[in-house]
């Protein structure tokens, strides 16, 4: 703070008055008046730090505005209060329902799951969300901030056409690489038209003269075709695969005209259709987030030497010298004693069944580039008996 | 200038139609992701058959039927026994604690199925029209031919189909089994007992001259008792298609049972160590004349698996 003496052997401030010197570091206000009232009681001899230059903003008299950088700094400052907020409040939240809404096994959880694992468990399945929200707000938001710079000089920016403009463009190009690494092969085209939306970029920015740029244009085309066309085969042969079909074919299509401006009369409803759109989809595509599990599923055999034995289906939350404890997928927690405990296998959710029986070249078309690349490094799924059997 | 304005609001109208088209396949996109499957899956068609939830998988097999079934010191062994526990782990039952194997005849393969007193029967069931009508099939998992063996005394003796008709030659035979069928189809005289077994101990005790059955069966005798006798390679026109009896009114559980026979099929296929094979190497492999392969099933549907995603090459 520009006021804030610096420590030196001179005798303790007295405590300062918090009106009006407090507010010299907002901008707006009378600045050197409010130094001069505090310096009347400074100690003398304690030197007092003061701006280099008065802050001097132009404003009308009488309105506090902020001005641009100060604007700036709030908007970083609930930026990474948001990307610290957001996770936390969620993981949390996750907890309760991953306990069954139960207060007690929400605190045995609380008092077992790291936040470390936590928030990491938490952006291992939001990554996806994240980046989708991302992606549509900057390319929302550059297409309608190219189109509002054609209406008259004065009109209010939508609220995703400022966003964009404060996000620098690192930003909007790491979202869409996390898109790329985290969304399912299928929905990736979607980004192609996205990505040209965001950095408005017109087809003649590839060449300037027409014939070269439509030469390239067939040749990207054409390597797309090659990509996708085993694809598109399979999927006609399955038949009612049309949105697959359309999904794969139209964005790189659309792609060629998404970037320009929009006519002005589709601004004002674009903007706050797509402002309700993008925060229902948050919302509707958290909720699955929210209950996704936070522990792994297990299916623990747990019987006595010799004895019978007996199969618990659960997320295992602990372990300890006497016992395992268990949150069992159909509720409830059960504690194992360890020594009763025969064998142990992970098992994948139904969740995870695939929704389609189509691959790009080998990779399943709703696995993730991610997962696509995992999955070659760990080639062989054994699925284990023991989680075929009911919960 | 005016052909200037027409073009520019030609260009934000496609730009509009391209924004608009986008948006509309992005939530399409996003309500399919949420949408169930619609695919059958494994899940599902555990759900639906008659085992799930049952806490032990009964599988009816031979008990004296060397490299096929065969019950040794209170523990089953043979090819059959080996697929039947592939198949039973596939379903979910591991381990002879969920695993529990019902001795069945071969008269009696039927009646169990149709009983419920067994959920499966492996035990060299031939897959014939007849017995479609009766219960179901998941595969084939063998297919061998018919053959006939003969103590070594008689090797000389008996060689073709039409020595077989000798009525000075007694010819043992299964009841229920698709060779009685067929020996009776080529006029030969059959005396009928329970199990090959009983014909193989019959011709021991000098009460019958020749057994005929599958090939596989025959030569699990011809293991435990090479020296006494040999096979002779006869032409009857038929294969027999082994497969894996299931109960008529569970469809399901075929599909179930057809669709792990298939998978080990693709392993084996594609050069891994398959289920089959490893059965196969441990039991018949060593004691057939020729080298058998997994035969590809039929009728197999197309399930969803967890492990779908896996990469193939």
């Amino acid at each position: 703070m520009s006021t804030t003496p610096t420590a030196t052997d001179g005798p303790v401030p007295p405590p300062r008055a918090s009106v009006p010197g407090d507010t010299a570091a907002t901008p707006g206000v009378d600045v050197p008046t409010a130094v001069d009232a505090d310096s009347a009681r400074w100690p003398a001899g304690v030197p007092v730090a003061e701006p280099a230059e008065p802050v001097v903003a132009a404003v009308e008299p009488g309105r506090v505005r902020w001005d641009p950088a100060e604007r700036r700094a709030r908007a970083s400052q609930s930026f990474w209060t948001a990307v610290v907020g957001v996770p936390a409040i969620f993981s949390v939240l996750r907890l309760g329902v991953e306990a069954g809404g139960e207060l007690q096994t929400t605190l045995l959880l609380v008092a077992n799951v790291g936040p470390v694992n936590l928030l990491a468990g938490f952006l291992t399945t939001a990554a996806r969300l994240l980046s989708t929200g991302l992606v549509a707000v900057f390319a929302l938001g550059a297409v309608l901030a190219v189109s509002v710079d054609r209406l008259p000089p004065g009109t209010r920016r939508p609220l995703f056409a400022r966003w964009a403009d404060l996000t620098p463009a690192w930003v909007v190009l790491a979202s869409f690489l996390l898109a790329l690494l985290t969304w399912p092969l299928l929905y990736l085209p979607l980004l192609l038209p996205a990505i040209v939306a965001a950095f408005q970029l017109r087809p003649g920015r590839l060449h300037e003269r027409v014939a070269p740029r439509l030469l390239l244009i067939v040749a990207l085309l054409a390597a797309y075709g090659w990509l996708v066309l085993p694809t598109l085969r399979d999927a006609v042969e399955q038949g009612g695969e049309r949105l697959v079909l359309a999904l794969i074919v139209v964005p790189p299509v659309l792609a060629l005209f998404i970037a320009g401006p929009l006519p002005g009369m589709v601004i004002r409803p674009l903007a706050s259709v797509t402002e309700v759109a993008v925060l229902a989809m948050l919302v509707w595509a958290a909720l699955p987030v929210i209950s996704t599990p936070v522990l792994p599923l297990t299916v623990t055999t747990v019987g006595a030497e010799n004895g019978p034995t007996e199969d618990v289906r659960g997320h295992v939350v602990t372990t300890d010298d006497v016992n395992m404890v268990i949150l069992q997928e159909r509720g409830g927690v059960r504690y194992v004693p360890v020594d009763q405990v025969r064998a142990q296998v992970l098992c994948p959710s139904e969740e995870e069944l695939p929704r389609h029986r189509l691959r790009i070249h080998d990779f399943h078309v709703e696995d993730s580039l991610l997962e696509g690349m995992g999955r070659r490094v760990r080639p062989v799924h054994r699925i284990d008996a023991a989680c075929r059997a009911p919960g | 200038m005016n052909a200037g304005s027409s073009q520019s609001r030609l260009r934000s109208i496609a730009t509009t139609v391209a924004v608009a088209l986008t948006l509309t396949l992005a939530a399409a996109a996003g309500c399919d992701s949420r949408q169930e499957p619609d695919l059958p899956s494994v899940q599902e068609k555990l759900r639906e058959s008659h085992i799930y939830g049952q806490s032990k998988l009964r599988i009816g097999v031979a008990t004296n039927e060397p490299l096929m079934g065969e019950l040794r010191n209170g523990q089953h062994y043979g090819f059959d026994v080996e697929i039947g526990r592939y198949v039973a782990a596939s379903l979910g039952y591991e381990g002879d604690q969920r695993l529990e194997f019902v001795s069945v005849s071969t008269e009696d393969r039927i009646p169990a199925l149709q009983g419920g007193t067994v959920d499966l029967v492996v035990s060299s069931f031939s897959i014939t029209e007849d017995r479609k009508k009766l219960v179901s099939f998941a595969g084939p998992y063998l297919v061998t031919t018919q053959e006939v063996m003969v103590p070594t005394r008689l090797k000389d003796k008996i060689r073709t189909i039409e020595d077989l008709r000798d009525p000075i030659y007694k010819v043992c035979t299964s009841g229920g089994s698709t060779t009685e069928a067929e020996l009776e189809k080529h006029q030969v005289r059959t005396f009928v007992v329970k199990d090959v077994g009983d014909c193989v101990d019959g011709i021991r005790e000098g009460r019958y001259d020749a057994v005929s059955s599958d090939e596989a069966i025959l030569a699990g005798f011809l293991a435990s008792f090479p020296k006494e006798f040999e096979l002779v390679d006869m032409p009857f026109g038929t294969s027999e298609l082994l497969g894996i009896g299931v109960p008529i009114g569970d469809p399901a559980l075929r599909d179930l049972v057809a669709f792990f026979l298939q998978k080990s099929y693709e392993q084996g296929r594609d050069g891994q160590a398959s289920p089959w094979q490893t059965a196969y190497n441990r039991t018949l492999g060593p004691w057939l004349r020729a080298e058998k392969r997994q035969p590809q099933p039929l009728d197999v549907p197309k399930l969803v698996d967890f492990d779908d995603k896996a990469p193939r090459r």
